[in-house]
């Protein structure tokens, strides 16, 4: 058994080790160790601890190991998916759950070639001359960027995808008297309880002080004034440090916000390097040279969302730039390697139909639906370039939100999340489960654009913030149902009062007055049933 | 006994707020208690041809002479007043640089009072030619009037087709001219400036109260500080009526983000401690520009007055006081909007009003830390005073709680528990900067108001 275990070891280190050497970051980190070897420190007679020893003071190691972490991270070993997944080779092993993502992939693909039709636009063309010099001219103004966009539709809204995963039905399931139409019951996912998620979200369950809940409560060493001086001294330890393991726990007690961008671009692996600013540029001039369907779909978005939100209208011209080259990053098509879902393929023109002549739209392979687009707000108030938002947004973008959007079985997907969301109300608010089960109305309808927007949008940025820093802390997205049933708690009296879907909409429309934090730490405190 | 208002406003903010305290309305020549006047109406009241005596239960939103701090030609005069005085004192507040600014009184563009001080101004404008420098009509608001010249030759060309020749005599109607701040902190590449409520009760003594809930103004354009651009006075002029005349202006959030959202950015992306520096400066400005005008304002017991200051922050950090509103805007632009005012007018209410809520003018102005609300206290003499008196009182209870007894002292009071913090970093000779704050009832705020508020010098004997 010992022997397996070090062979399978071995086997990963060897195929985490030809990996890196594919990586961009590899040339310059092979540089440097090249560099190391031939200064003085490291030694011909003792060369291999002396050559460990320069490593670990250059960095270098810290560089090294932080690159393995990142990697097995976005590679999750056999033990992160379920068994039958390996077995079978899918990305996705529910058979139906395959079928309904196909099927919605169809729907999405039918409705943007049909807009193209209608608007009598190709999915990608060169971009004409004039158009090109005025998106040059106008790119840190985009705002100023004239078209006419009115024709223009999102493709889908949350309301639309919310509809198709309510109609996914289950092949074993047989409906007693309509029952299973009203809830997600009917589908076999296994969530988790409340106490494996207390044990999951242990220092929150535990009640230690955390950062969001009051910064300014004593701090626990009688050095600092208060918490939030104590957590700054330590995360400037952190980030000194530059261990992303390390960032990570570091962000599951909050983060200050003064240290939020870098510690969040560590546990990302997102720093902007040199290699970074290249490929941005380059990303800036792939919007220049093809105008695309996206684009417009992508402006349109930020129109309707972001250049109306009190929040974050101030960030608009960011934005566009941050989505357009969103829209052309084919590191993004990585998504699709632990995703259940394909990307849109187009075809190339006056081509046939085949697998050869056909190609990924956009570039990203991510359509933009309605609010799309706030998935990056948020970083807008951690950096100040837009290459440092850029990279983290597409970091967080890469390891979370696109399971918002699709069908799978994956425990941090959209449909796992909503279970888990019944689930625990049921369990824990019977009162309020059985009122909206009386006046007939699904409770997740309520609480689906905050699940699918992560609550962008929905939460002022601070509150927000600190409730992303858990989602990376544990990295974990069932910390939005958890709060979406704490919000519905704390609100119930009022939703109690009410019969309508519009007025426990409008009781639940503010959520400006939440302490994010201290909601979570209290319903996670709950004694469990 | 139900408190009778009159209002000259009919804001719904306004009412609303009345009516939610089961308060009656009566006309101006009924008895009433409570008077939510303009301006106008506020001084001919205490006019003396009026005849108008008001009794104790009445209080009105105004100070009769409150143009000593809201026009801006008389806001430039009694801080240039001030300064002097203090310099005369020998007060170290007044202390200057090597090239004759002042060290801590820095916190309004150079201005002059045109055509009063024509020649002072031309002086200051050769030392520096080509800088930038906006005019602005003493009498008027909302933006009317102003604009931005670079050239003394515009100055002329303005004041012959103005027809105004500058003779002091003829003149009807003064300007201001001030140093544009032509660096202003840009997010998103937008300018904006500060509207933040400013409640005074008193002016002497002086109290006065920061709503904790004010907002940022921005411009729809990008800014733009190319003279060509000059002209265009929606990248440069943030008040709200002129930015609703521009093509772009957005009716959801009308170009107002919060002040926490500000903090947060400036938090975000500069830092902690530069961003509180940036605060505490902003109340040091708006308590210094209030001591500025207490002596000669007319400290009546039945006024209060809320003032909306405008503050442009400098891509320094630095923040200008730019000038002074004693009535502004009630008009809710958007839901958020009117959902802060309705606050601000609701929190006024409960600190001008004694806790039994009928106007009395020998009330002592002293609300409890709960009455305040969205307010924080800026600055109360009275409070400050009681603590000059008698810092033995400190109790050693109160410093334990709160960590680090060195520098920092709870002082109780009748009523009110004051926050003491000597802040050494601000030492200079012989004096200490000392912060004096309302404790509330959570930590949270104490140390808020400490790491915050300097208040009070005190003379280190």
């Amino acid at each position: 058994m010992d022997d397996l275990k070090d062979k399978s070891i071995h086997l990963t280190a060897q195929m985490i080790s030809e990996e890196i050497r594919q990586m961009p970051m590899y040339r310059g980190f092979y540089n440097e160790v090249q560099k190391l070897v031939s200064s003085s420190c490291v030694s011909n007679s003792n060369f291999r601890p002396s050559l460990l020893n320069a490593m670990r003071q250059t960095g270098l190691e810290v560089e090294l190991r932080n690159t393995v972490f990142h990697w097995l991270r976005a590679h999750p070993g056999p033990q992160g998916r379920s068994s039958s997944a390996a077995v079978i080779g899918s990305k996705e092993p529910i058979l139906f759950l395959k079928k309904a993502q196909a099927q919605w992939e169809k729907r999405i693909q039918k409705s943007l070639t049909s807009m193209c039709t209608e608007l009598n636009q190709v999915l990608s063309k060169c971009r004409a001359g004039s158009d090109k010099d005025e998106m040059t001219e106008k790119w840190t103004e985009l705002s100023t960027y004239d078209i006419d966009l009115s024709q223009y539709r999102p493709v889908y809204a949350p309301k639309d995808f919310l509809d198709v995963l309510l109609w996914i039905r289950s092949p074993n399931h047989r409906s007693l008297d309509g029952e299973g139409s009203w809830d997600f019951s009917q589908i076999p996912l296994k969530v988790k309880t409340l106490s494996e998620l207390k044990s999951l979200f242990q220092e929150i369950a535990r009640g230690e002080p955390l950062l969001g809940v009051n910064p300014n409560m004593p701090a626990q060493n009688n050095l600092y004034q208060n918490l939030e001086a104590e957590r700054i001294a330590l995360g400037e330890k952190v980030i000194a440090g530059n261990h992303a393991p390390v960032a990570q726990e570091f962000l599951k007690r909050g983060c200050p916000k003064c240290l939020r961008g870098k510690i969040w671009a560590q546990v990302l692996g997102s720093q902007v390097k040199e290699e970074h600013v290249q490929h941005f540029e380059e990303l800036k001039l792939f919007v220049l040279q093809y105008d695309m369907i996206v684009d417009k779909l992508l402006i349109k978005d930020v129109q309707l969302t972001a250049s109306n939100d009190d929040q974050y209208f101030v960030f608009e011209d960011v934005l566009y730039q941050i989505m357009l080259c969103f829209s052309r990053d084919t590191e993004v098509l990585k998504i699709f390697n632990n995703s259940s879902s394909t990307p849109v393929t187009g075809l190339l023109k006056g081509k046939n139909p085949s697998f050869e002549n056909s190609i990924v739209f956009p570039p990203s392979g991510v359509i933009p639906f309605h609010g799309f687009s706030m998935y990056a707000t948020p970083f807008c108030y951690m950096y100040d370039e837009p290459i440092n938002l850029y990279f983290t947004f597409r970091a967080f973008y890469m390891r979370y939100c696109f399971r918002l959007h699709e069908v799978s079985s994956h425990e941090q997907g959209i449909l796992s999340l909503c279970l888990l969301f019944e689930r625990m109300l049921q369990r824990h608010e019977p009162t309020l489960w059985t009122h909206f089960k009386q006046i007939n109305i699904q409770p997740v309808k309520v609480v689906f654009k905050w699940l699918m927007r992560g609550f962008s949008g929905h939460l002022p940025p601070d509150q927000l913030l600190d409730l992303w820093d858990v989602v990376l802390g544990y990295d974990s997205l069932e910390i939005f149902p958890i709060l979406a049933v704490a919000i519905l708690s704390f609100r119930k009296e009022n939703i109690l009062d009410v019969d309508t879907l519009q007025n426990i909409e409008a009781v639940l429309a503010d959520l400006s007055s939440l302490s994010v934090v201290a909601l979570l730490q209290l319903s996670l405190m709950k004694d469990s049933i | 006994m139900r408190v009778a208002f009159c209002t000259d406003l009919e804001k719904s903010v306004l009412v609303s707020n009345f009516e939610k305290r089961g308060w009656i309305q009566v006309g101006p020549d009924e008895d009433w208690n409570f008077y939510w006047a303009g301006t106008i109406t506020c001084r001919n009241i205490f006019s003396v041809d009026s005849g108008y005596r008001m009794n104790d239960f009445q209080a009105i939103n105004h100070f009769p002479n409150h143009y000593e701090l809201t026009r801006k030609d008389l806001l430039i005069k009694n801080i240039k007043r001030y300064r002097k005085e203090l310099e005369r004192e020998g007060s170290p507040l007044a202390e200057r640089s090597e090239t004759g600014r002042y060290l801590h009184l820095d916190f309004v563009p150079i201005t002059f009072i045109l055509p009063a001080d024509y020649n002072m101004f031309v002086e200051e404008y050769r030392k520096s030619p080509l800088s930038t420098w906006i005019m602005k009509p003493c009498g008027k608001s909302q933006g009317a009037g102003i604009f931005l010249i670079n050239r003394l030759s515009k100055l002329k060309k303005w004041s012959r087709e103005s027809k105004t020749p500058f003779n002091p005599a003829i003149a009807k109607e003064s300007y201001v001219i001030s140093r544009y701040i032509d660096n202003p902190l840009l997010i998103g590449g937008k300018k904006f400036d500060l509207r933040l409520y400013v409640l005074v009760t008193s002016f002497r003594p002086l109290k006065a109260y920061l709503f904790k809930l004010g907002f940022c103004r921005f411009c729809t354009v990008k800014y733009d500080a190319a003279v060509q651009e000059l002209d265009n006075m929606f990248a440069h002029l943030t008040n709200v009526s002129v930015q609703r005349h521009g093509g772009e202006y957005n009716s959801m959030h009308g170009g107002k983000l919060s002040v926490q959202n500000l903090r947060l950015y400036l938090e975000s992306t500069r830092g902690k401690s530069v961003t509180e520096r940036l605060f505490a400066n902003i109340s040091w400005l708006i308590v210094h520009s209030l001591r500025a005008v207490a002596s000669v304002m007319a400290s009546d017991r039945h006024c209060f007055e809320c003032y909306g200051y405008d503050i442009i922050i400098d891509s320094k950090l630095k923040p200008w006081l730019i000038e002074v509103n004693a009535s502004p805007s009630l008009t809710s632009t958007t839901v958020s909007d009117r959902i802060l005012k309705y606050k601000l007018i609701s929190n006024i209410l409960s600190i001008v009003l004694p806790p039994d809520g009928m106007p009395d003018v020998r009330w002592n102005k002293t609300p409890s830390a709960e009455a305040l609300g969205n307010f924080e206290l800026l600055l109360d003499e009275d409070l400050a005073a009681q603590d000059d008196a008698g810092p033995s009182s400190s109790s050693s209870h109160g410093s334990a709680r709160y960590g680090r007894p060195s520098n920092r002292q709870i002082i109780r009071k009748s009523g009110w528990q004051v926050a003491v913090r000597v802040v050494s970093t601000r030492k200079r000779g012989n004096l200490v900067l000392r912060c004096v704050t309302p404790e509330a009832t959570r930590t949270s705020d104490v140390s808020r108001y400490c790491s915050s508020f300097f208040v009070l010098w005190q003379r280190k004997s």
